[in-house]
């Protein structure tokens, strides 16, 4: 899916279906998976930023190529006429779906997991279903360290009897808490004993201080639990950064060359990207599952947006099922200053979710055609505001295209 | 007269894989906005038995398989009300996990039989692992309430027996096996599906029907609900019946 540029991985795979795992051997590669519902990419990115500032030599696979093809095809890209690999890394971004068929092929150096949200349940199934299969996949790891978020219930779970070594990080700071549950939150049963856990705080969704009262499984302490220098806005982007510093602290890199790097750092693409055009500014935030259109409506709230722009389509990389909208919690996270303008694929199911949400919007905000939207929002922003734009994945790259061909005038 | 309505929400913290939320906002306001007041109820695990049976309407969604057996545990224990609700017309709709819950049993992959609460004359079997999941836009015809527009994703495949009623024709999609054509079941004013989407806000004449016969069933009397504006509903329908290629 995505490159075309597969085919070479998939011929080698054949003649050696441990090729990716023998060269990166040979290679004395450290092999680095990053997986999880939300936050892959940025991960991948803040890691490969944290390294190559400190003169390592990264070597990331492209977005799109998730799976074992890509990951060869893009060695053999790569890789000196004699098959070796000069990398001292590969970071790898893997789909949580297809997490159990890599590590079964290849035994990575460190695995970050990062979350577990509700995310295409058309495609990927039950998030209690993924978890359980990544338990049972990790049963043929001999040497692999955990890095895993202590603040997500099914996560921490990971590392419980696991006879790997495991590190932990979470959250510890009042300044993100809440009291009361967010909606769209998907784990709130014990992933050992199935009974309904107690929180002490949220940060967000179902990620928080959590126990379980009945058989006394609770979260980890965690290894780091907070940082000198964040490079990304809102709470689920600090997880982010705690996972690569906690990893590259693990690789022995000191707070200060850390944060050094980490002040170089350029968002991934579509990523809170900002976008200049004709002297006005527009960010992008990708939100992809009620979790991640939560943080970036709560992200982009504290900085008093004026025009705001929505656009759902429903293609296979969004999710061909549109029902997650209902579990955004537009009813709280719209400010009432704030002009709305929608497009999409799907832009009708979207104007209608925010009807019954009791949300201002014009008709004559809603529109077919995505280029108009943003022609229109960019008329209304001034010089000193940003336009921010949250798309699906689709959308995301038919806006930044849009965006970046400066086919707007 | 001011009416009112209480909304029975079925393990609204459990049951709620599918956006289900938007059945329960869809009732509330569509009440609101005629002037009919509304009380949510939220009935999650080891709720009270008086609860439920205040509630002029009941909504119940799906759920991942370990939700839904904490959930069994707790209902069965108030299957009688629940049914004796169900036999006296209390409107209901109840999506997917929670449809095939209200069934004789369900069959999983390995042949093991989990009971239902026997409410609905159906059972419900997983093929297994090798069967596909029927998932994607759906479309199904009731004679009372046109078409109803929505998304279907299910593994199991869902059997009625000689005492219930489809609760419509396939047009696009699966139903509920994929086989005979029928897509949901219907006794009395209950309602089960795979229809998901949510299924209420865009099919209106269906959600003003429970409205409406949860008034009739409280009041005794005949009810004609006031007409709301649904330009947004149609067009959203429209757009996915024009990609569907079927009327709305």
């Amino acid at each position: 899916m995505g490159h075309g540029s597969t085919w070479p991985g998939h011929i080698a795979l054949k003649l050696n279906p441990n090729f990716v795992n023998d060269v990166l051997k040979q290679s004395k590669t450290k092999i680095i998976l990053v997986t999880g519902t939300n936050g892959k990419t940025t991960t991948a990115k803040l890691l490969q930023t944290i390294l190559e500032e400190n003169n390592q030599k990264v070597f990331l696979n492209a977005s799109g190529a998730n799976l074992l093809n890509g990951i060869a095809s893009s060695i053999i890209l790569k890789s000196a006429l004699t098959g070796k690999l000069y990398f001292n890394y590969a970071i790898f971004e893997v789909d949580e779906n297809t997490l159990p068929q890599i590590i079964e092929k290849l035994e990575p150096d460190f695995i970050i997991a990062l979350n577990l949200f509700r995310d295409q349940l058309d495609r990927y199934g039950e998030i209690n279903t993924v978890a359980k299969k990544w338990k049972d996949a990790y049963r043929n790891l001999n040497k692999t360290e955990f890095i895993l978020n202590a603040d997500d219930p099914q996560i921490a779970y990971l590392g419980d009897g696991l006879d790997l070594k495991t590190h932990y990080f979470g959250l510890n700071d009042h300044k993100f808490e809440y009291k009361i549950q967010q909606h769209a939150a998907d784990s709130i049963l014990c992933p050992k004993c199935g009974i309904k856990l107690t929180y002490d705080a949220f940060y967000f969704s179902h990620l928080g201080k959590w126990k379980c009262e009945n058989c006394q499984l609770k979260r980890p302490n965690p290894d780091l639990e907070s940082f000198q220098y964040y490079p990304l806005l809102g709470t689920y982007a600090i997880y982010d950064t705690l996972a690569a510093v906690l990893t590259t602290q693990i690789l022995g890199l000191n707070n200060e060359q850390i944060e050094k790097a980490l002040k170089t750092f350029k968002p991934a693409f579509g990523r809170q990207e900002i976008t200049e055009i004709n002297g006005k500014k527009t960010q992008l935030f990708l939100s992809k599952n009620p979790t991640s259109f939560n943080e970036s409506l709560r992200t982009i709230n504290a900085n008093k947006t004026r025009n705001l722009l929505l656009v759902l389509d429903d293609r296979i990389p969004d999710g061909t099922d549109v029902s997650w909208i209902w579990d955004i919690d537009f009813e709280t996270l719209i400010n009432k200053n704030t002009k709305l303008y929608l497009a999409g694929d799907r832009v009708y199911d979207l104007a209608l979710r925010l009807k019954y949400a009791s949300v201002n919007f014009s008709k004559e905000n809603v529109f077919e055609n995505l280029e108009k939207a943003i022609r229109s929002g960019l008329d209304k922003t001034n010089n000193s505001d940003i336009f921010y734009i949250l798309p699906t994945y689709s959308a995301m790259l038919e806006t930044r295209k849009i965006l970046t061909g400066k086919k707007i005038l | 007269m001011n009416y009112k309505l209480t909304i029975g929400w079925l393990y609204p913290e459990l049951m709620n894989i599918y956006g289900d939320r938007g059945n329960a906002t869809a009732l509330t306001k569509r009440c609101q906005w005629r002037g009919i007041e509304t009380e949510m109820v939220m009935l999650d695990l080891g709720f009270f038995e008086e609860d439920l049976k205040k509630c002029d309407i009941l909504l119940m969604g799906g759920a991942q398989d370990k939700q839904q057996e904490a959930v069994s545990k707790d209902l069965f224990k108030k299957s009688k009300i629940l049914q004796s609700m169900i036999k006296e017309n209390i409107p209901g709709l109840y999506i997917c996990g929670a449809y095939q819950f209200l069934g004789n049993y369900y069959k999983e992959a390995n042949g093991n039989i989990i009971k239902g609460l026997g409410i609905f004359d159906l059972y419900t079997e997983n093929p297994g692992e090798n069967a596909k999941r029927l998932i994607g836009n759906a479309v199904f015809e009731n004679k009372n309430f046109g078409r109803l527009f929505g998304f279907e994703n299910h593994g199991g495949r869902t059997y009625l027996g000689k005492n219930i009623r489809p609760f419509g024709e396939v047009v696009r999609g699966f139903g509920n096996n994929g086989v005979d054509s029928t897509e949901g079941a219907t006794y009395n004013n209950s309602f089960g599906t795979y229809l998901h989407g949510p299924i209420l806000p865009k099919n209106p004449l269906f959600a003003d029907y429970l409205i409406s016969m949860a008034l009739e069933v409280k009041y005794k009397t005949k009810i004609t609900l006031e007409k709301l504006d649904d330009e947004l509903e149609q067009k959203a329908r429209l757009a996915i019946a024009k990609r569907l290629s079927v009327r709305i």
